[in-house]
């Protein structure tokens, strides 16, 4: 779980937890024979360790992870013999976010290590540092490591460069990799068909909105916007109104029209999906066979165009959005009160409710992503007058990936391959969707409501919040981005493009498109054409 | 050996030929193990032949001997002589090692077509990078950008020139107004780029929004407009970096002698007579100095635009330095990324050496 969800949530369940806890001791009291008929094991096991610490008892240290590694252990030993990997040693290369990431594995892995015998080696990067470590690691053949923790946009990377060892049955089976929710289960984590990923975390962007702007009598509207196309009649309609709740001008979507490190791109995606991601069609940022970029196509240009359309309305964007990246719709607009709408991850939610700058905790809704009246089939090369809607999976969460280095030695390979397993592993994983752990909910079970609610949560406030993740996670039509190389160079050169369409230096909005396009096409180019093919129908499943 | 060089001789030299021999034979010897050993990496990595090495470092020791030799080598064939090359030949290799060395990689680099998530890995691509980057509308927007920036020195000059001016007079509390006046260069400019850029000049929240709405101005906003946005990017960075000229300045001021001045009122000229005529070509050398290091200071200018504008609104803040950041670690385009420092350092040199040679010129004591 992101931190802040869990402060926030705490917040909400200490009184329910101490509830809980009185019940408790009045059921030990009674007879046995009055008592609620024990659960299975498993279900046991569950609940044990979402009692690890409890929820609303502060935040979870080192000892609360080597207990819950230790709990979770059974899958492991149904596989490996005590002491099977004595005098193996690993290294694991991850993240060091918010003292999170690496430093819960190091907790989690430490009961594997001393029944396993195997030692593992720590490279903590901070978020920053790690693309530029991972590329130059690969680019100068010096993969000093043999356990990844990575997004599944370098998949292609790696995978397309066979770095990566191909995941073991047993493993599939270790961890029940069928119970990932729709969107994670390959052709993500696959490459050729072989699967390389154990997924310990999902991503996706999701929209949020101001109650209080929406309703009978209210000022943008009785209902809540569905398409991007009332989004933006909306955004129009309200200037010139006043915000309910500060008092101040009010405003509609924010678009984020500056550069965030290639990640601002993303936000023109959320746009630009409803209108080109088309069911029938699992590409929509690349044509497959040509690697030709749709990013100009009709439905692209719309996606563009309806953010210049709001540029070009005085009053439609609060003053300076030109200089606004996302972290300043979110954290400075948004949660200050400042506009009704916006797309963004997990966080965004959990922060309007807990961070102290936060005006609109109570205020808050979520849902999807906005879809539209109309869709672009880039195979006919028409609008279609149908209705679409395309949630898009925004960097598609991490995962843990076992490298190639550990190929060649059979007993080093399946001690790597245990280690990721235990740390994928379906027990394990409900309680870092649970507890602070930096990774959001990634499998079915995981919005197994019940469970959260019998572990102290508020019903309430996790079925609205996680619904909406669930909703765009199994959408039938999720926008997934190509793991193909480089992606994130595509994303940065179209930031600066559309920077400078946003700012009026291209005279259209397909002008715009079309400069990205050119852009994208050297650098398809420069990588090599041929190979970003191969490897974009792999990264689909074609 | 000259008589005046014999005076510094603490022992006689009576060197053998033989020992000349081994001189000359280990700086060779030593320098043909270097060559050998870089071919035979060479020829691996080329995948002529396998050797077996795992990393470039047997070239990196062979090296290390062949500098170890060459400085041995100095005593046992020239003797006392060498001694005192030895002073000066081991800090001389290091330089060498530490950047004509990466100088020379850099050009390779420049000239190749490497990016880091191309499978293909390093190719020579001739002048591609230097034909890519004359046709780059980024690169020459942010170079044009650079231009004003520069020119805006003029105005910090003088600006730094009056503040010194003033701490340099009999004001009272003179050492808290000069530690005052500091302060904002001992600030790490991203901290600068927080503290004001993104909070005080927040155009909603923000105190000095707040101040221009109750001035009257409507929508305040400091970056929306492009030579808003580039005004209020010069005046920050102008802010953290007018203390340091001050600085220079003001050392400046202190050690002109106050005689000249006093001769100057004593003949009867004013104020102003008196600072256009003695302090201001006195303080040419000075003035000088601090221009020419303020113009360094000035086009390594990216800290602030990264963190505030990342070069927008539509590259209207970029400057040379942040558009390379970004092609460089967003887009992982090693070798056009460096070609553009490679051709910016070009330019910086070439400008510098104008700007030195007019400034030697206006400096020079006039007869």
């Amino acid at each position: 779980m992101k931190p802040r969800l869990y402060e926030y949530a705490s917040r909400l369940s200490r009184r329910r937890f101490l509830k809980g806890a009185t019940a408790l001791g009045a059921a030990s009291a009674l007879p046995a024979g009055l008592m609620p008929k024990p659960a299975s094991a498993q279900d046991n096991l569950r609940a044990r360790i979402l009692a690890i610490p409890g929820v609303g008892q502060g935040s979870p240290t080192d000892a609360h992870w080597q207990q819950v590694g230790e709990l979770c252990l059974g899958a492991t030993k149904a596989n490996v013999a005590e002491g099977e990997f004595a005098g193996v040693e690993l290294t694991f290369m991850g993240l060091n976010n918010q003292n999170l990431h690496n430093l819960l594995f190091r907790g989690f892995l430490k009961p594997w290590e001393a029944y396993t015998g195997a030692r593992i080696n720590w490279i903590d990067l901070a978020q920053a540092d790690y693309n530029s470590r991972l590329q130059q690691s690969i680019a100068t053949g010096t993969v000093d490591f043999d356990i990844l923790e990575m997004g599944a946009p370098f998949e292609g990377d790696t995978a397309g460069r066979g770095l990566l060892d191909e995941m073991p049955d047993w493993v599939s089976a270790q961890i029940d990799d069928s119970d990932l929710v729709g969107y994670l289960q390959p052709p993500v984590g696959t490459w050729n068909g072989k699967k390389y990923r154990i997924t310990i975390d999902g991503d996706c962007h999701t929209f949020a909105y101001r109650k209080d702007y929406f309703g009978e009598g209210a000022i943008g509207g009785a209902e809540v916007p569905r398409t991007w196309q009332q989004v933006n009649a909306v955004s129009k309609a309200l200037v010139g109104q006043t915000d309910p709740l500060t008092g101040l001008p009010a405003h509609g979507y924010l678009d984020p029209l500056k550069g965030w490190g290639g990640f601002g791109f993303y936000f023109i995606c959320n746009r630009a999906a409803a209108y080109v991601k088309h069911p029938d069609d699992r590409a929509w940022l690349f044509d497959p066979d040509t690697m030709k970029p749709r990013v100009n196509n009709p439905g692209w240009v719309q996606a563009i165009q309806d953010v210049m359309d709001l540029i070009a309305t005085p009053g439609a964007y609060p003053a300076d959005q030109i200089n606004a990246d996302p972290g300043t719709t979110a954290f400075s607009q948004f949660l200050a009160g400042t506009g009704s709408m916006l797309m963004w991850w997990g966080d965004v939610g959990s922060s309007a409710r807990t961070s102290d700058t936060s005006v609109v905790g109570d205020v808050v809704g979520f849902g999807i992503n906005p879809g539209s009246e109309r869709r672009y089939n880039s195979a006919a090369g028409a609008w279609e007058e149908t209705a679409n809607e395309a949630p898009v999976m925004a960097y598609i969460g991490w995962g843990i990936y076992v490298t190639s280095r550990v190929s060649g030695d059979e007993k080093k390979r399946k001690a790597a391959w245990s280690a990721a397993a235990h740390l994928g592993g379906k027990d394990l994983s409900l309680w870092t969707a649970a507890y602070p752990s930096g990774f959001q909910p990634y499998r079915n079970s995981h919005f197994n409501y019940e469970e959260w609610e019998a572990a102290g949560y508020d019903r309430a406030f996790v079925e609205d919040y996680l619904g909406s993740n669930a909703d765009s996670y199994n959408h039938p039509n999720a926008a997934i981005e190509p793991r193909i190389p480089g992606i994130f160079q595509y994303y940065s050169v179209a930031e600066d493009e559309l920077a400078k369409g946003f700012a009026g230096q291209y005279k259209s909005a397909q002008e715009t498109a079309d400069a990205i396009a050119a852009a994208w096409e050297k650098i398809t180019d420069q990588i090599g054409r041929d190979n970003q093919i191969a490897l974009y129908k792999a990264s689909l499943g074609m | 050996m000259s008589g005046s060089d014999q005076l510094h001789v603490v022992t006689s030299d009576d060197i053998s030929d033989s020992r000349r021999r081994m001189g000359r034979a280990l700086v060779w010897g030593s320098a043909a193990l270097m060559a050998l050993v870089a071919a035979a990496q060479v020829a691996q990595t080329a995948g002529w032949r396998d050797f077996g090495f795992a990393n470039w470092r047997p070239t990196l020791y062979a090296y290390c001997l062949f500098a170890t030799c060459l400085c041995w080598a100095q005593v046992l064939v020239r003797g006392e002589q060498g001694k005192r090359t030895l002073f000066v030949l081991p800090a001389a290799l290091f330089v060498i090692s530490l950047t004509v060395f990466p100088l020379l990689f850099g050009l390779v680099i420049a000239f190749s077509n490497w990016n880091l998530s191309s499978l293909s890995g390093r190719q020579f691509n001739g002048t591609a990078n230097l034909v890519q980057m004359w046709h780059d509308p980024f690169y020459w927007n942010a170079l044009g950008n650079m231009v004003i920036y520069v020119a805006a020195i003029v105005v910090e000059y003088a600006i730094a020139f009056g503040l010194a001016l003033i701490l340099a007079g009999q004001i009272r509390a003179r050492k808290f107004w000069r530690v005052s006046f500091l302060m904002p260069l001992m600030l790490s400019p991203v901290a600068v780029s927080w503290m004001i850029g993104k909070s005080m000049l927040e155009p909603r929240f923000g105190p000095l929004a707040r101040l221009a709405r109750a001035l009257g101005i409507e929508n305040p906003s400091f970056f929306e407009s492009p030579w808003m946005a580039k005004l209020t990017i010069m005046v920050l960075d102008a802010w953290t970096f007018i203390p340091f000229m001050m600085i220079m300045l003001l050392a400046g001021l202190q050690a002109i002698p106050k005689e000249l001045q006093e001769a100057s009122r004593v003949d009867g000229a004013s104020g102003w007579k008196s600072f256009w005529e003695i302090t201001f070509p006195l303080m040419l050398p000075v003035s000088v100095t601090a221009i020419l290091i303020r113009i360094i200071f000035k086009l390594k200018l990216a800290d602030i635009v990264i963190t505030i504008t990342s070069g927008g609104p539509g590259g209207a803040t970029d400057t040379v330095t942040s558009f390379i950041f970004r092609e460089y670690r967003e887009r992982s385009n090693v070798g056009y990324g460096t070609m553009l420092a490679m051709v910016y350092l070009v330019l910086i040199v070439i400008g510098m050496t104008i700007l030195m040679k007019l400034a030697a010129r206006l400096t020079r004591p006039r007869t």
